[in-house]
């Protein structure tokens, strides 16, 4: 099954503006989780892992700057900074800290619509297709759906599960560490529960193998995993 | 330069010297005399001329080596009249006392010369300690003045004293503007520079410094022109006035005026040398006191740069969020792919609502703050029982505070107070909202009034709600500033309500402070005039 639009988290003080945003985006078919504190915000990312964060840079308990660097320490999620401040000078700190888009209040729904369009896009790293679309063997995995599919059938995942196939994927033909793993899927936290991550491969091993795709990663001992590419696919690493 | 009037007054000084050196000089040779006479002819000693001597070291201690000489050929003369036989001649009959008398006169030089070279080296020691003392003192004062302008009254204090002027005051202003009287020794009114004084012209190097008697108007002109003219001419016949330009980079930045009597004369090299060192250290002094004001008013300029883009930042700040809900409430409105109960989307035209008047709020706080700080706003006065006022803003205010219980202690004899109607009604809304919105619902407020004497009389509006921590107390009022606080609807005011507050209640000539209430909220303390 899909697991229906991206996830996004809206980090966002001013309420108003919060139920307009989370209104227009709902109605757009994006999943829209939100938080009026720079801890709310932290808090949810830890526990859902969205697909992309809307931030505002003033909150009331802390800098919205110091969110971004804490985020950008476990993944590489989207962050699309939604600000009054428009200075270039804050722009640059924003982008520099590791936010990926800028974007000054006021704006246009339909510009943000499209820059997280954009962004999502991207999600997939180098080896997504113009659309975003991860594609390896029989399995493809679309970050702006959030939904994964084994030839023509989606494949239902639990949240994790997807975060751990979106890492993997993104990194096709590479080995990623169990430690990155932890990080990405779990957060800093769980820096040595690497139980976690041989449970949800195994699961995600068993799911994929039941939809009709083998073999899709093999356990590089000692290390971690790594996605193998169909012999046809040259390695781009 | 040899002038006239230099020459009178060095005349003067030297010939008042040498009139009591060659008063005390006959007498030191008279009672040596007295003594030889009693030596040879009572006491029989058979040559007693070393008494001479004394007299000679005498003088040479008083007055020096050339005194010390002159002495010595005096005594020699004298012995050989008094009491060189043949007696009361110059004739010197046996080579003996041509022994003697030539042995008188060479040990009384030599000793004369020690005790005069003696005497004249003290004296320039002393003379050394004074002067380097005097610049010392000087430098003390200057340096550790925070700028010149107090330290020149203990500069001019010093120079009287130790160049040994009867008054010595400092003027400051550039080359073509008149001169501001900085510090004087003297009664301030009755100082103008006479027409003829000395200037002290300095000289590049080691070349020493010299007077030169200037005529106003004409600068310095040749003492041979200027002879006719000494005298009356310059200023008060029984005293000379002194000049010393205070130079910085070539530039003038002033002068050290001095007086003193025509007696004392011109001022010597080591006075001099005072007058001139302390120019140039007053010099520095001002040149630096200029330095700091430039950087003073850059500093000044830059902060205020600094400041009005900090007000513009929040300013676009503020404008910003409340635009940006709107703009994205409208677009959510607008756009067919969402879809929305009745129910939303009347809260989503409310909150457009909500969001404009907010902005409305904002900017016509900016407008009358803009107003008052432009000084526009005039006061219109009126004389309005406190009595009266309070209740009618309360009415009007009944839907914001809400339910909760307002004491209002107004003691019923209070004297009307002097307010514009339009201000004091703004002022208190903006107070009572304030309290409805921080202090929560609920949260007990009191009004009270009392007499403060002055012709004054307070108002105190206080609540029992959370408060402002006490560190934000002094800065309620400042324009933008808003007391850091967490969680939902922090941000939501715009900082400018106290701001025009404030600026209303100066305007009506009162004042406005704030303090933690005993009801343990925040009590704001107006004071307002009596109406005359």
């Amino acid at each position: 099954m899909s697991l229906g639009g991206a996830l996004l988290l809206l980090i966002e003080d001013d309420e108003p503006m919060r139920r307009a945003l989370v209104a227009n985006l709902a109605g757009h078919g994006f999943r829209v989780d939100e938080a009026g504190t720079a801890a709310d915000g932290l808090r949810a990312w830890e526990d859902r892992r969205p697909d992309l964060i809307l931030l505002d840079l003033g909150l009331p308990d802390r800098d919205g700057l110091s969110i971004i660097g804490q985020i950008r320490r476990d993944a590489a999620t989207p962050i699309l900074v939604i600000s009054a401040r428009g200075d270039e000078r804050d722009r640059v700190a924003a982008l520099e800290r590791g936010a990926d888009d800028y974007l000054t209040k006021p704006f246009g729904l339909a510009e943000l619509r499209a820059r997280i369009a954009a962004l999502l896009r991207r999600a997939g790293g180098p080896l997504a297709d113009a659309g975003g679309l991860l594609t390896v063997g029989q399995v493809s995995l679309d970050i702006a759906r959030r939904e994964v599919r084994v030839g023509d059938a989606p494949l239902d995942l639990t949240p994790r599960e997807y975060e751990l196939l979106k890492v993997l994927l993104g990194r096709a033909g590479s080995v990623v560490t169990v430690g990155r793993l932890l990080r990405a899927v779990w957060g800093a936290a769980y820096a040595d529960e690497s139980h976690y991550v041989h449970v949800y491969v195994s699961r995600l091993r068993r799911k994929l193998a039941a939809a009709g795709a083998f073999e899709v990663f093999v356990a590089e001992p000692g290390v971690g995993y790594r996605v193998l590419l169909p012999e046809a696919v040259v390695d781009p690493g | 330069m040899n002038f006239a009037l230099m020459d009178q007054l060095a005349r003067q000084s030297v010939s008042r010297r040498t009139g009591v050196m060659l008063v005390t000089g006959a007498l030191a040779l008279v009672a040596a005399s007295a003594l030889v006479a009693v030596l040879q002819g009572q006491l029989g000693v058979t040559n007693p001329s070393a008494a001479y001597l004394l007299a000679v070291v005498a003088l040479a201690v008083a007055f020096g080596t050339r005194a010390a000489i002159g002495g010595s050929v005096a005594a020699f003369l004298l012995y050989d009249f008094l009491f060189v036989n043949p007696r009361f001649t110059l004739t010197v009959a046996t080579v003996e006392e041509w022994f003697n008398l030539i042995l008188l006169l060479v040990v009384g030089i030599v000793c004369g010369r020690l005790a005069g070279a003696q005497r004249d080296r003290a004296r320039e020691a002393e003379t050394r300690e004074r002067i380097a003392r005097a610049l010392f003192q000087i430098s003390r004062a200057l340096a550790g003045a925070e700028s010149a302008g107090p330290a020149m009254v203990t500069v001019a204090d010093l120079l009287r004293v130790e160049t040994r002027m009867s008054r010595v005051w400092i003027g400051i202003g550039g080359s073509g503007s008149p001169e501001r009287i900085a510090a004087d020794t003297g009664q301030p009114a009755d100082i103008a520079p006479p027409p003829v004084h000395f200037v002290l012209r300095r000289m590049p190097g080691d070349v020493p410094a010299e007077w030169v008697k200037v005529h106003v108007g004409g600068g310095p002109q040749a003492g041979s022109q200027l002879a006719s003219q000494a005298g009356p001419r310059t200023g008060s016949p029984s005293e000379i006035t002194l000049r010393v330009v205070i130079l910085s980079n070539g530039s003038g930045l002033g002068s050290i005026w001095a007086r003193r009597t025509r007696q004392e004369g011109l001022p010597e090299g080591p006075e001099t040398r005072v007058l001139s060192a302390a120019a140039d250290q007053l010099g520095r002094a001002l040149e630096r006191d200029r330095l700091v004001r430039e950087t003073m008013t850059m500093e000044v300029a830059r902060r205020s740069d600094a400041l009005k883009s900090a007000l513009l930042d929040s300013v676009s700040h503020d404008l910003r969020t409340p635009l940006a809900s709107i703009r994205a409430a409208a677009g959510s409105l607008m756009d067919p792919s969402v879809h929305w109960s009745p129910e939303d989307e009347r809260a989503t035209a409310a909150s457009i609502d909500r969001e404009a008047e907010r902005l409305n709020r904002l900017v016509s706080n900016i407008l009358d703050l803009s107003r008052i700080e432009a000084g526009g706003l005039v006061m219109r006065h009126s004389a309005f029982p406190l009595e009266d006022l309070i209740p009618d803003v309360l009415e009007r205010l009944a839907a914001s505070l809400g339910q909760r219980p307002i004491e209002v202690r107004i003691p019923g004899d209070l004297p009307p107070v002097d307010i514009d109607e339009v201000f004091i009604d703004q002022v208190l809304t903006n107070l009572l909202e304030n309290t409805a919105k921080y202090a929560g619902p609920g949260v007990a407020v009191r009004i009270s009034a009392r007499e403060l004497g002055h012709d004054r009389i307070g108002l105190t509006i206080e609540d029992a709600g959370p408060g402002v921590p006490a560190d934000a107390l002094p800065r309620l009022f400042d324009k933008f500033y808003r007391v850091p606080q967490h969680g939902e609807g922090a941000r939501r005011g715009t900082g400018l309500g106290l701001a025009v507050v404030r600026g209303l209640v100066e305007t009506m000539g009162g004042r406005i402070t704030a303090r933690p209430s005993e009801l343990g909220g925040l009590a704001m303390d107006l004071e307002l005039k009596v109406a005359a």
